[in-house]
């Protein structure tokens, strides 16, 4: 096996920084790696997707006492659920039936979405990583 | 100077009312919509207007004829049932 002095260049930093930004801010990731437009439009996407389960099911639908599971895809989509999960807790804002399953598929498919584009986007940081070292 | 910022929070604070009717199958599409523009900016080469927006409407429109012929298919096995 033979080493080159760019393949010992450590392509874990840049790809923690990349899945760290992308799960903070949805489609952060891909800033990072100078993807701008392809970054702005998971953004919006994911943000616009979001918000519509939050103002369907109202903040209720993010319940991290009550719906753990549901919570921890909620999870995926920024750390800043929390701050709503921290405020719903006490189950204040109670949701029930078809707009809390709604809220609920809305918020969770925006965690879901988010998590792909965090693995895509790190993945994407990678190749990029060992195309540099190979040229 | 505070009144709309509120009004606009405490949308969220109220579920809102869906039913149970057909209509509310419709809550399907912005979803159908989020998963093909999210996916296809994942997949896309190069994020161009044109190229982009036909693909993320070919996925859209596979999506939802997929849904539709298993939504009939459910409805046609039911009826064989229940009749």
């Amino acid at each position: 096996m033979t080493y080159n002095r760019a393949s010992q260049q450590n392509p874990w930093p840049l790809m923690f920084l990349v899945a760290l930004t992308g799960w903070i801010l949805p489609g952060g990731g891909y800033l990072v790696l100078k993807e701008i437009s392809r970054g702005v439009i998971i953004f919006i996407t994911i943000a616009v997707i979001f918000i519509a389960g939050l103002y369907i099911g109202s903040i209720g639908v993010v319940d991290p006492a009550g719906a753990r599971l549901w919570y921890i895809v909620q999870m995926a989509t920024s750390p800043f659920v929390a701050i709503i999960g921290y405020y719903t807790q006490g189950g204040g804002f109670p949701a029930y039936g078809r707009p809390n399953e709604m809220g609920q598929i809305y918020t969770s498919t925006a965690g879901l979405l988010n998590l792909l584009c965090i693995v895509n986007a790190v993945y994407m940081s990678y190749l990029r990583k060992t195309q540099t070292e190979e040229n | 100077m505070f009144e709309l910022p509120l009004m606009i929070i405490a949308q969220f604070t109220v579920p809102q009312d869906l039913g149970t009717n057909p209509k509310s199958l419709l809550l399907v599409l912005p979803l159908l919509v989020a998963i093909s523009v999210v996916y296809k900016a994942t997949k896309v080469e190069k994020v161009s207007a044109g190229n982009f927006i036909k693909e993320s409407v070919l996925l859209f429109g596979s999506i939802l004829v997929f849904l539709i012929i298993t939504a009939l298919v459910l409805a046609a096995v039911a009826w064989l049932i229940v009749g």
